[in-house]
């Protein structure tokens, strides 16, 4: 117990965290401070092509055998399942209507690449190790809730609308499947597993050692878009704030046992459980904009950005990894 | 100098919805169109201040110049492609250098 307070208590005071809400109170008060868009989006772009080098490094250099099929297996199951548990609790403990509850649902069961990298910090920051191909897995989880929020969205559309119509449109499917964010780490995961131990000895000042200052920068930035959101709770209203705190902990002890039993590492555990648990604040929204436009986006998105994401960072991530710790020694 | 009649369509959309309405323009008839890829400001939805994590709250503004039956034809297609999204559609008269541009 008293270790799982330390864990906590030392992620409060990392700076990658402080930094966070650092940006969080400068947006609530309305600073004029704010990060130019194209050095955010530079910042986010070399995240995503560090973390999958050094993925794909890790894989070269360990192998994995099984393992990585079972747990590619496993994103593409979660996030297609995941989905129907946040549905369900939405329609039966809040109001919401089908397009919005269909919506918000596909948020839950996709994922949030930047609170992934958070984690990874967390656990570097501590020299945790963990599986390196789980970047392959948060690449994989992006999508597959799109469609089972698409789904459950059609059930309560009317037959003449829905008919004829395809599912996924073109223009969602090159969205989705050719993403940035997508592209870069199934791309750099690949070049650091054909280049290995060389391309890392070539890319490791750039890809290590700034990590998770750079990381600290951007979440400076998040805490920003996060402040200026805070104004919006009126909006999406306490039942669904509190889905949003306690959807994350359902999705992380899912992702807890599933990873355990397929026999990840603590930090895999660890990491596997913030993926079930973080909700996508970039992919998805753009996504349900363009294919459910009744829902409302200022409540998906402040969901997900405004009171899941911060839950995750801040206590979330050292609140798995105890949970990882504690199923791990069984 | 001749100067040639033309009507001035702007909409401003959002960023999603834009690669829809730029296809639809192209079908019409328009032989070109200009993009301001983010502007900001309020209306019937609130602040649209641009957050810049996805499009969805940011707006563009799309400006189509074209003869008047074109234009006819691209305020009205626009108007299904609106629904559900924040949009406002302008149409004004303006006159043009190079005729054979529009």
């Amino acid at each position: 117990m008293n270790e799982l307070f330390q864990i906590a208590f030392g992620n409060l005071f990392s700076p990658m965290v402080l930094f966070f809400a650092l940006g969080v109170a400068a947006g609530c008060l309305k600073s004029d401070l704010s990060i130019p868009e194209v050095i955010s989006k530079g910042l986010s772009l070399y995240l995503m092509l560090a973390i999958g080098f050094k993925g794909g490094v890790e894989l070269a250099q360990n192998g994995a055998a099984g393992t990585v099929i079972i747990a590619l297996a496993l994103a593409v199951a979660l996030s297609f399942t995941l989905p129907v548990i946040a549905y369900f609790l939405l329609r039966t403990m809040t109001r919401l209507d089908i397009p919005n509850a269909a919506a918000i649902a596909a948020h839950y069961g996709s994922v949030s690449v930047v609170t992934f990298v958070a984690a990874t910090g967390f656990l570097g920051y501590r020299g945790v190790f963990y599986e390196g191909y789980l970047v392959a897995m948060l690449a994989l989880m992006e999508t597959p809730a799109i469609v089972t929020g698409l789904l459950l969205a059609r059930r309560g559309v009317s037959h003449t609308t829905a008919d004829g119509k395809p599912l996924l449109s073109p223009q969602i499917v090159r969205e989705v499947f050719l993403s940035g964010s997508v592209v870069l780490l199934v791309g750099s995961f690949l070049i650091g597993w054909i280049t290995g131990d060389k391309g890392m000895a070539v890319m490791a000042p750039a890809v290590r050692e700034p990590f998770e200052a750079v990381l600290a920068v951007f979440l400076l930035d998040i805490g920003l878009l996060v402040g200026q959101r805070l104004g919006d709770f009126r909006v999406v209203g306490k039942p669904l704030v509190l889905f949003g705190i306690y959807m994350p902990l359902i999705g992380a002890a899912i992702g807890l046992v599933a990873a355990h039993a397929i026999g990840l590492s603590v930090g895999g555990i660890t990491l596997v459980a913030v993926l079930a648990a973080s909700a996508s604040y970039i992919v998805v929204p753009a996504a349900m904009r363009l294919s459910l436009p009744q829902a409302n986006p200022a409540i998906y998105v402040t969901l997900s950005l405004a009171v899941t994401f911060p839950f995750n960072v801040v206590i979330g991530i050292p609140l798995y990894h105890a949970a990882a710790r504690l199923i791990g020694s069984v | 100098m001749q100067l040639y009649r033309k009507k001035k369509i702007e909409i401003f959309v959002e960023a999603t919805r834009a690669p829809m309405i730029i296809e639809m323009i192209e079908a019409a008839g328009a032989k070109g169109y200009t993009m301001v890829p983010k502007v900001s400001g309020k209306g019937n939805r609130g602040v649209r201040d641009g957050g810049h994590l996805s499009g969805v709250f940011r707006n563009v503004l799309i400006i189509v110049i074209a003869a008047e039956e074109i234009a006819q034809r691209i305020v009205s297609e626009s108007q299904p492609l609106l629904e559900n999204y924040a949009g406002i559609v302008t149409v004004s008269d303006v006159e043009v250098v190079r005729d054979e541009h529009f």
